[in-house]
């Protein structure tokens, strides 16, 4: 008996982990739906910006860029030996040419953009490596207004390619931050504190935290629709400088419903995971069927500069290819070889695709089979195959 | 993530399962077809509660359906939920039923010589080598773990390894085997975990079985 490999490791020729190529009718419907969605913004007076792949690590991991520092693949210039970063996220770059290059541009500055970003990172729930990010940034204005904006901008790019319901959840990253500084706990069960919070676990809280943590257990028990959750967030006992944090998040959300009275608009002030280098008001952006958000943005500090307050966001584009049905590809005509050329060029003009046989066959019929064609082009008729 | 109508709710097979069984009775919901003889071999269960669905997994897998939103919210253990600790999962309740507590233990006869000259690599054998790896990571040990499904306590016996780790509920076990237990890494207990997009998009239907839960485990 044979008791050689079944698996010859010579012709194993996959790409790396977190990898894959996009193929056909997907690989379209990508470039089209970047496409739809970067005019709607520019139609918002949004400036389109195209960063480059690679920047130095240093400008690369500025300000809200730190967040993705361990998903930045790195290499080594060879001409300036300093080392440079493959971009993880693009709204730093959008923050650093607001700051360098449009330094005299008026403010605010509206900046969209699309393009590859690349993760070192992968796990079960996220293996993609190589993601597409969607995004757009309001630099310089702090309102309520560009906060309403950016969301329902947001909201309109995901409505346009064909996502129905969306669920935008609200969140104030900086509440639970200075809601602990309050409580001044002990340093060592900072970070245990911090993950029973993240994880809403208010058995774990009250074991730890001391007599103010209440506030923290009520904090976490309020989620959900906005009306009910903001009027809970009223009635809990918040220390006066927490209770201003609530001002910005409900002047949002009166401009975001009165815009949209349909829209599923939820509040959940506890988290701030991943929400790390907000100042304001963040949100994440839900589907039915997704397993995960398919976008999220919020208000950051794009550099020092007081001024340069912004607001903006991301959509995972990979992500909402998933949760649309699939576009099924154009059957194609075959055109048999010596066709005319006006012919063939004719059911182009009307939108068919065309498939040009190469050399004579004596089958037309069996080679048009063969390239996965529906029709044949014969005498200047397109004939369906059987 | 599930879009079925119905809430899914995954339960573990085994340990946990009879002891949550009449939490989940005063929560409002119980199993429909109970587990007779007749459905040993069912996996998906209706309710007592019209919106909520059972299906019953393995009690590592449970936590990988609920992270997946396979299911919408589960009943686990905080020893598995440890171990995966994937962002995407919140642990509002702790059940405080299935108490037992994860721990290293080693071979009696090699605890009894002092060993003030630790080494900072050992080999370890445990379900959790997330957990393991970290909490010997803290002692400056890099620890080395295999990753075994069930009969751990032969581990240190037949040269497998010079510790495990494992969960401990009167210490019997390690004892039958000439184990002691060296150190407590944590607390466990069963939780019910939600999945995140299932709170986000349907908040109202899973903070009431939150609260039912809640109820449920003052109430005892």
């Amino acid at each position: 008996m044979n008791h050689g490999p079944i698996i010859n490791p010579e012709k194993i020729t996959t790409l790396p982990i977190g990898f894959r190529d996009i193929l056909a009718s997907r690989a379209d419907a990508e470039a089209k739906m970047i496409n739809v969605m970067m005019s709607i913004a520019i139609s918002h007076g949004y400036i389109r910006v195209k960063p480059t792949l690679i920047e130095f690590e240093n400008t690369l991991l500025k300000g809200p860029g730190a967040a993705t520092s361990e998903k930045v693949f790195r290499l080594i210039d060879p001409i300036s030996q300093r080392v440079i970063g493959l971009r993880a996220d693009m709204t730093t770059q959008a923050a650093r040419i607001a700051s360098t290059t449009m330094i005299d541009a008026p403010r605010p500055v509206r900046l969209c953009y699309a393009g590859g970003v690349l993760h070192t990172t992968t796990n079960q729930l996220n293996p993609e490596r190589e993601l597409v990010q969607v995004g757009a940034e309001m630099i310089g204005n702090s309102t309520a207004d560009a906060d309403a904006e950016v969301i329902l901008l947001a909201i309109e790019l995901l409505r346009t390619v064909g996502v129905k319901w969306i669920s935008v959840d609200i969140m104030i990253p900086a509440l639970v931050p200075l809601l602990l500084a309050d409580m001044q706990l002990p340093a060592e069960i900072f970070s245990v504190i911090r993950q029973a919070i993240n994880q809403k676990d208010v058995a774990t809280l009250k074991k730890l935290a001391n007599s103010k943590s209440s506030i923290l257990v009520g904090l976490l028990k309020i989620f959900g629709p906005y009306a009910e959750a903001m009027q809970d967030l009223e009635e809990l006992d918040l220390p006066d400088k927490a209770r201003d944090f609530l001002v910005r998040p409900a002047e949002v959300i009166k401009l975001i419903t009165n815009f949209e009275p349909n829209l599923s608009v939820t509040v959940d002030p506890a988290e701030s995971r991943g929400f790390e280098y907000h100042t304001g008001i963040a949100f994440s952006l839900f589907t039915r069927g997704g397993k995960n958000e398919i976008g999220r943005g919020g208000r950051y500090q794009s550099d020092e500069d007081p001024k340069s307050t912004a607001t903006g966001f991301t959509i995972y584009l990979e992500r909402v290819l998933q949760i649309l049905p699939e576009d099924k590809q154009k059957p194609a005509v075959y055109i048999p070889y010596g066709t005319p050329h006006e012919q063939s060029k004719a059911l182009r003009m009307r939108g068919q695709i065309t498939v040009a046989g190469l050399t004579p066959v004596v089958d037309n019929y069996a080679e048009a089979k063969r390239m996965g064609c529906r029709s044949i082009l014969l005498n200047g008729q397109t004939v369906a195959l059987s | 993530m599930n879009t079925n109508d119905k809430l899914v709710l995954a339960i573990p097979k085994g340990r946990i399962l009879n002891a949550i069984t009449p939490l989940m009775l005063r929560a409002g919901v119980e199993l429909k077809d109970r587990l007779s003889e007749k459905y040993a071999r069912q996996l998906q269960f209706a309710t007592t509660d019209p919106n909520v669905e059972i299906v019953l997994v393995s009690s590592f897998d449970v936590v990988t359906f609920l992270a997946f939103g396979a299911a919408h919210l589960a009943i686990a253990g905080s020893d598995v939920l440890m171990e995966f600790n994937h962002p995407e999962v919140y642990t509002p309740v702790n059940l405080d039923v299935s108490i037992c507590h994860l721990a290293v233990a080693a071979p009696a006869k090699q605890c009894s010589k002092k060993d003030s000259y630790r080494s900072s690599y050992m080999r370890v054998a445990t379900k959790y080598p997330n957990l393991a790896r970290n909490y010997f990571a803290q002692y400056g040990i890099q620890a080395e773990c295999i990753k075994l499904n069930g009969a751990l306590e032969m581990a240190p016996n037949l040269g497998l390894c010079c510790r495990i780790v494992d969960l401990v509920q009167t210490g019997s076990t390690l004892k039958a085997n000439g184990l002691v237990e060296i150190a407590k890494i944590a607390d466990v207990s069963a939780r019910l975990a939600v999945n995140r997009t299932a709170l986000k998009i349907r908040p109202r239907l899973v903070s009431e079985l939150i609260e039912r839960f809640r109820g449920a485990v003052s109430a005892t």
